[in-house]
This record gives C-alpha cells, structure tokens and sequence, in this order.
C-alpha cells in the first residue's frame, strides 16, 4: 500500500514563488529584444527600413533575415525519416528565422530590435518601416486544395507538401464493394492553441572564446533542444541549453522556435546576453498550433455489425511551415493504430499535408492520437445508430479480446498488452451505464437534455528513439544525483524518478536527486519527454541504473565482508550474507568507498531500449444540455485508464485529469480561428475560450493496470491518453443528448451558439412552417 | 510601499505596472506574468490585504499601501494553509499558475471561510490553469478551508 501523498519535491520551491521559469533569469549587462511581426498573410517585402529604429534611444542593433542568412542559418527541416506516396519526399518551402523575400502568415517574424531595455526595444519595433506588395493568400486547408487555389508558397505546386498512405488500398476497395453495411462520417478536429500558462520566452548569452551558446528557454529536454538548433545550422555541442522550471510544455515546447534562433545570433553579434520575454498576444500567434485536421472515415460490417474494413482521409493543414515533428504525427501516427481497439482485418489511409497562410502547426497534447480515436469512436457510434445494434454490444462484438497479445495491426505495428473489455465492464460499472435512462428522463422533467457517451481507445505512446540512458553517481556520504535527459514541465520526475531508483535500493528515495537535461552533467543519450515516453525510457533507465549499482556492490561488499559475490543477496538496501545476519548496507559501502577518486566505484550507467507501449482506456461521460442557451455542462465523467503498472497513483491521476480536461477544452469551447483574411481572430483570452475551473466538476478515474513487457517497469505512457479518451467520448455523449431532438451531427467545439444554432436547425427541418 | 513586511522605496517610471515592479525591481519572480489582458490571474498579490492582478495596476497606484507576495506567504519554515493544501493535494504541476492561485485562494477564503463549490468556482473564475484540470485545484481549496476554520 502506498503511503498517502505528502506533496512532491518540486513543490515547496513552487508554492513558495522560488521556482524559475525563464522570464526569471537575468544576466549581467544583459540587452532586451523585441520582434516586428507580419500583420499580413501574404506579402513580398518590397524594401525594409530601419534607420529610424537603429537611432531610437537604447537601441544596440537591428537585425533582419538577410542578417541571419549571413550567419549562416538555414531552414530547419521537418523529421521525417520516410518518403511518401509513390516514394515522394517532402516538399519544403523557403524558411528564414526572419522573413526574407516574402511573409507567409500573419505573425511571422520579420526583424529583431536589440536594446537596453523591453520598452525601448518595443518602442523601437514601431519605427522600423516596411513595405509589403500583398499576394493572395489561402487560409483553410480543403480550400487549398481546390484547382485554381492561391499557393501559400509557389514551391509547392497545389498546396500538398506531403502524401502520405498506408494499407491495403486495393483489399479495403475491395471489402467495400461486397460489404453489407458502410457508415460514413466527416469531421473537424479544430486548430487549437496549446498555451502553456508560462508565455515564450528565452535568454542566450555567447561565450565567443569557446564559441558556446549558455540558452535558457522553456525545454521538453536538452537533447531534443540541441536536434532541434542543429537544424538550423548550429552545432549541438555549440549550445547549452539551461532550464529549471517549464511552465508547461504539452509538445510545443518541444523544439527552437525561431525567435530563439534570432536571439542566439543577437547575442553572438552584440558580445552580450540578450533575453527576450514574449507577451500572450505574440505567443497565441507565434506558438505553434495543434490538430488543425479534417477527418473523414469509413467503416464497413457485415450484418453482424462485425467490423469489416476501414478507410480513412486527413487533411491536415500544416500552417506555412512544415514544423519539426508536423508531418510525423500527421502521419506515422494515425498508421500505428489504424483499428484502434478493435479488430479490423483491413485499412487504408490516406493523409495529405497542405500548407496554408496561417500559423505553423505542432504536436500537441495527443498529437494524432486525440484525433485518431475520435474520427473511429465516432464512426463505431454512427455505426451502432445505423445498424440499430446497441453501441456496447457493437464495441464489444469488436473488440481484440485479452488474449490476442501481442496484437499485430494490419499495417504491422504490435500492440503489447491491454484487456478492452476488462475495462469497458468496468467503466459501465462504475458510471451506471444501465441505470441512465432514469437520468435522462429526470433531466427531461427539468427541461433538460441529459446523454451518455461512451468511448473505448487507445494510443501509441513512448518508443521513439534506439535507446535512453541514465546515469548515477555517488556522492561523499551515499547520497546520489540520477542524470537523465528528460524535460520535465509539471510531471513531477524530481520526485517519481528517485522513487524508481530508491524503492530498487532500498533507499529513501530522498537521497537521490534528479538532474534533469544538466548541460553540465555526463553526455546521456536519449530523446526527451515528448510523446507520453518519460517514464518507460528514462524511468526505465533509471531503473536499470539502480540494478547496475546493486551489480557493482555485490562485488564491493563480497571484498568488504569477504565472501564470495554468489553467497551475497541484496534485499531492504542491504548486502546479506546468505542464511546470516551478516550485512552491509549500500549507503555505508558507498560512503566507504567515496573520495578514493572522480569515479565512485558503484557510480552506473544504463541503457535502456523501450519500446512502444499501448495505453488504453474506456471513459464515460454523461452531460446535460440547457435547450434554451445551448450550454454543454459535464455531469460526471468516469474513466478506467490501463497505463500499465502505476509507479505514482498521485501523479498518474494528475496526468489523467488535466489530459482529461485539456480535451474538454477542445470539445466544449477552444477553437484558434484565422478569418478569411488571415487575420488571427483568436489572439488573447479574451477571444480563446480557456477551461476554466469546474468544466468538469465530477471526474472519477480508476486504475486497470496490465503491466507492459516493452520497458523494465512494465509501465505504459499517460501524459496524453486523457486528451485522447475525452474528445470521442464527450461528443459522443453530447451527440446522444441532441439526438432525440434531432441533431445527428456537430463538430468542436460544442459551444452554446453552435449547439443552439443545431436545435434550431433541427427544430425547423421537423416542423416546416405552415402554408 | 511595505512589500512582505520590509519597507520599500523606489524611483519608478510612471508607466511600470506593479507586477514589473515587483519582479524586474525587488527580484521577486514568484509573481508571474501569464498574459497582456488581465485574464490569467498568475500575476495575483495582496495589496491592503486584497487579492488584486498586479498587472492591472500601476505602481504608483500602490504608493504606500501594504503589498503581500507569494513570497511572503510561509512564516519561516511553515507554509501558509493554502500553500500547504496545494501540495498536499497535488494542485500543481507546473507550478506556473500555481503562486496566482494561491493568493486568489487566500483572498477568496479571507472573504468568505467556508466557500461552497459554486462559490470556489467562480472564486477561481479569473485564474487560469492549464495542466491540472483544476480538480485538485478546488479539492485543495477545500482542503485549505478546512484547515483554516479548524485553526
Ligand atoms: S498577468 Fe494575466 S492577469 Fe495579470
Ligand atoms: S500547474 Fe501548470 S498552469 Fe497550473
């Protein structure tokens, strides 16, 4: 039984006002930048001036893209490490860290102003002037792909920078064609914005003898960061990438934005530190956005309602730019579970990448997958509605039943363990699935519209990656510092990681301290904390780390107690002579043996290959719907979560919940919005629909751990399976809300004017005016 | 102006807003800046014992008054009720929102002890959070009152 959760490592710094974002760190003699930014979609810049800015008071210096292309940095290209269809690769259009040429969206960053203070770097960005000659410009992505449509970049003929499929295209026609039932849907997962509460940010100071960039920003991880700068053209061992604490990171945090870029090189040509902190507006419209996908799918059964074959298309608009990981979770993604939890003998997919005048788009929270387990819960619902089959009995009559593991999807991708059912019983349980109807016809008696919603899912999570290393080291009086390469922002790893490494040695876990991505530390290998993958690689790692240490004391405390290592065991964090009371405890080796040298002979460093994991869930939700202002309120919301062995309920629960809500967020009000002119409808608060407290009052999660063979800990990923269960389970319930009163199809988000608008629709189609 | 009991005297310029007063001035960066439109609350103090956004105020507006920080929460080693139920309740996680929170919850309890859901609910209206999904939030509030009105 785990003790009861006392607070975390990290807390009392940051309940206290001692954590440090990066907006906090300052450095002697330091210069402020500020950004001029495109107030336009789509231009040629005919000439820029900045005379009249350079000789503004405070101002140090002006820099614009030819400036950077001068130094050398070029465009950062997408990962994707596989061609397309027809072995087509991916079309890249000119990208500057400031705009050269031409501006491509509203935002873009075009020159930098350098001064002694903020205010008079923005002071200064006002007097730079610039002239554009307008160019058509297009915003949405189906439009973009009609003939005749504006090209956001002539390099890209017909907007499509990348065609992606996958599967069976000839076998799904041909199941189609004989199939007794096909269901049809077409849905929006809306561009989002990802809005971390901390806003962008960062700080780089350049050590010219060295030719070393010191680089704080917010981070998902220190190698991730330095993959990220290299594709701009700065070598990884070139920069030192600092932070302590992230103010939230949900994947678009993941990368160097070009402001970073810009900055590095500010302080390269200037000799001295220059901090840039940007406002909310400059981050709404500058952060890379998430989703942005026009899903439609099909689903054939035969009259049994068993699952036949699926065909799936994805529009995805990718922004002006390709972003780093863009085309990847728009591709490899949704192919890694094309059938979700069910089984579906055969698929075909196809995704094209177009390219708009609008915001670059990113991974965020879910990245695909939020978007993968809503296009197919919502064809199995639409499924159940068509055949007339219950929409249990439909899911369960599909599901890939427990012991079909591993579970190999038709395009090859093996699932390592799971048992769907176990959870969907539980979770129709747990929510009274069966004693709903009351409900409803409760709500109904207050003039309500009460629906459940259910959802059974799962997602890719972790691998990426050939291996994670973690490295411990012993200090003067046993205590240890775990180095890992993860970028933690808010999942707590000062605190589970040590509990990993402790509860193995038998060690309060107190004695160790997580460093984090540590520039100064040991050179680790491994990817960073994107992708639901902290705790299956590094964790893991750190675990393998431990057993090492354990390894090398065996041998250690064999000399010391002198027997051999075989008649050693090691239990409760002490060496035991086997069927003695003879014993060492590790800390005491470890002080013995401390300050005899650099190296501590019991310091360890482990390799850990994870791979892929496959959390899963079933959610159920039930809401109730006001017909009269069309407000969406979340009555109770149940989920049963298999995200393998459970290291920290505490923590794991708070990644359930806030992923949880992050995607009611998206599904009840948040909607990043450009106008047909491009312009950025959506760029404060005020205008971006944030949840706010009590979206969902009562929210009831239960552990079904089936522990997963990929990584030592037998644990699956959880950052993201939240967000990935809400979306097809809150629509789905709000859709069986609306649909007594005729409303069979909405998309996100599901405000008041749009459910409103429904009703009002559906009302008028049932009763058309009299005469 | 008094900030967490030491007294304090600067020349500013008359455009600072409290909170650049608070964090480029005194160092004290545990009041943050989440937004340009008064919206997040991660910017929350006490000023003459009210909860108030320093960003929507200029320094100069603060002139004499007695201006109370997350930094001047804990007394010595002992957190403040709120600041202890935040942690025990895991109300954070990145901890961004989290010192705003925290003084919009002590605000909100000063005015009102024993707040009911609706009232801890629209008492968080003007805070924002993005990673804990606010559950734990109002459980720690709840919490806090608790330990408050016991006290
Ligand atoms: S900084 Fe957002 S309300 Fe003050
Ligand atoms: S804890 Fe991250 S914003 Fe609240």
């Amino acid at each position: 039984m785990a003790a009861a959760f006392k607070g975390r490592r990290e807390d009392r710094r940051l309940v206290s006002g001692g954590g440090r974002y990066t907006a906090d760190w300052n450095l002697p003699g330091q210069l402020h930048a500020a950004f001029l930014r495109s107030d336009r979609p789509h231009a040629r810049i005919v000439a820029i001036d900045a005379q009249a800015a350079l000789a503004a008071p405070g101002v140090v210096a002006v820099l614009t893209g030819e400036d950077t292309l001068a130094e050398g940095i070029r465009n950062a290209p997408p990962m994707l490490p596989y061609p397309g269809r027809g072995g087509q690769p991916i079309k890249l259009p000119p990208r500057s860290v400031l705009a050269t040429g031409r501006v491509s969206h509203i935002g873009q960053e075009v020159a930098m102003v350098v001064a002694t203070t903020a205010l008079a770097a923005a002071d200064a960005v006002e007097r730079i002037s610039i002239e554009y000659s307008d160019l058509p410009a297009v915003i949405d992505a189906e439009a973009a792909l009609a003939p005749g449509a504006p090209l956001a970049h002539p390099e890209v003929p017909g907007n499509v920078c990348f065609d992606f499929d996958y599967g069976d295209e000839a076998r799904v026609k041909e199941i189609f064609a004989g199939a007794a039932r096909i269901t049809r849907v077409k849905l929006d997962s809306q561009r989002i914005c990802g809005v971390p509460m901390e806003p962008k940010a960062c700080l780089a100071s350049y050590d010219a003898q060295q030719g070393v960039y010191d680089f704080w920003s917010s981070t998902q991880g220190i190698t991730m960061m330095r993959g990220s700068v290299a594709g701009y053209g700065i070598a990884p061992d070139k920069v030192r990438p600092r932070a302590q604490d992230v103010g939230g990171g949900f994947g678009i945090r993941s990368g160097a934005y070009p402001e970073y870029i810009a900055v590095m090189i500010a302080a390269k040509k200037t000799g001295r530190p220059v901090k840039w902190v940007g406002s909310r507006s400059e981050t709404f419209v500058s952060d890379h956005h998430g989703r942005a996908i026009r899903l439609s799918g099909e689903l054939a059964m035969d009259e049994d309602g068993h699952f036949l074959a699926a065909r799936y298309e994805w529009v995805c608009n990718q922004g002006a730019f390709p972003s780093g990981p863009g085309p990847l979770i728009n591709t490899v993604t949704p192919k890694l579970t094309p059938n979700g939890v069910y089984r579906i003998p055969a698929v075909y997919g196809r995704n094209r990448l177009v390219l708009t005048n609008t915001t670059p788009i990113t991974a965020y929270r879910g990245a695909g997958r939020p978007d993968a387990a809503y296009l197919l819960e919502r064809l199995v619902e639409e499924a159940a509605r068509e055949s007339g089959i219950d929409r249990v009995e439909l899911r369960r009559r599909n599901l890939i039943p427990k012991d079909a593991f591993p579970y190999t999807t038709p395009t090859q991708s093996a699932y390592d363990s799971g048992d769907y059912e176990a959870l969907l019983d539980e979770v129709l349980a747990r929510s009274d699935w069966e004693g709903f109807e009351a409900r409803r016809a409760e709500a109904r008696a207050r003039g309500r519209l009460r629906g459940i919603g259910c959802a059974v899912f799962l997602e890719p999570a972790g691998g990426a990656g050939p291996k994670d290393q973690a490295m411990l080291k012993f200090g003067s009086s046993g205590e240890m510092t775990l180095y890992s390469v993860t970028g933690p922002s808010g999942q707590g790893h000062e605190t589970v990681f040590p509990e990993v490494v402790g509860r193995e040695l038998g060690v309060p876990p107190e004695l160790i301290t997580l460093r984090a991505s540590d520039p100064d530390g040991p050179p680790l290998d491994g990817f960073g904390t994107v992708g639901s993958r902290s705790m299956g690689a590094h964790g893991g790692a750190a675990l393998l780390a431990a057993r090492e240490v354990v390894r090398k004391g065996l041998e250690l405390a064999a000399k010391e107690l002198e027997v051999a290592a075989q008649d050693l065991e090691f239990a409760g964090g002490r060496f035991r002579v086997k069927g003695t009371d003879r014993s060492l405890a590790l800390v005491e080796l470890a002080r013995r043996h401390a300050g005899k040298g650099a190296v501590h002979p019991l310091d360890a460093t482990a390799d850990n290959a994870a791979g892929a994991t496959f959390p899963s869930g079933a959610h159920v939700a039930e809401v109730e719907i006001d017909p009269r202002t069309g407000a969406v309120e979340v009555a109770r919301y149940t989920g049963v979560d298999d995200c393998g062995v459970v290291v920290n309920h505490t923590l794991v629960e708070g990644q359930v919940q806030g992923g949880i809500v992050q995607g009611a967020g998206q599904v009840l009000g948040e909607h990043c919005v450009f106008d047909e002119g491009g312009q950025l409808l959506t760029g404060s608060f005020m205008d971006y629909a944030m949840p706010h407290a009590g979206l969902i009052g009562e929210l009831r999660l239960y552990d079904h751990p089936v522990p997963s063979p990929r990584n030592p800990l037998g644990v699956k990923g959880v950052g993201e399976s939240g967000t990935t269960g809400s979306l097809p389970t809150l629509m789905n319930a709000i859709l069986d809300a609306l649909r007594p009163a005729g409303v069979r199809q909405l998309d996100m988000p599901a405000t008041p004017a749009r459910v409103w608008a429904a009703l009002r629709a559906a009302a008028g189609a049932r009763q058309p005016p009299r005469g | 102006m008094t900030v967490n009991g030491n007294k304090v005297s600067h020349e500013a310029e008359d455009r600072t807003l409290l909170v650049e007063f608070l964090r480029d001035t005194l160092g004290l960066t545990g009041t943050h800046v989440g937004c340009d439109t008064s919206q997040c609350g991660c910017c929350t103090v006490h000023v003459d014992g009210r909860a108030v956004k320093s960003c929507t105020m200029l320094v100069g507006q603060a002139n004499g008054a007695q201006v109370r920080t997350i930094e001047g929460m804990a007394e010595g080693e002992r957190l403040h009720p709120v600041q202890q139920a935040f942690t025990e309740c895991h109300a954070l996680q990145c901890g961004f929102c989290t010192p705003g929170m925290i003084m919009a919850v002590a605000g909100l309890l000063q005015d009102n002890p024993s707040p009911s859901d609706e009232d801890i609910i629209h008492g968080l209206e003007g805070n924002l959070c993005r990673c804990t999904g606010y559950i734990n939030i109002v459980k720690a509030v709840k919490q806090a009152s608790k330990t408050i009105g016991g006290a």
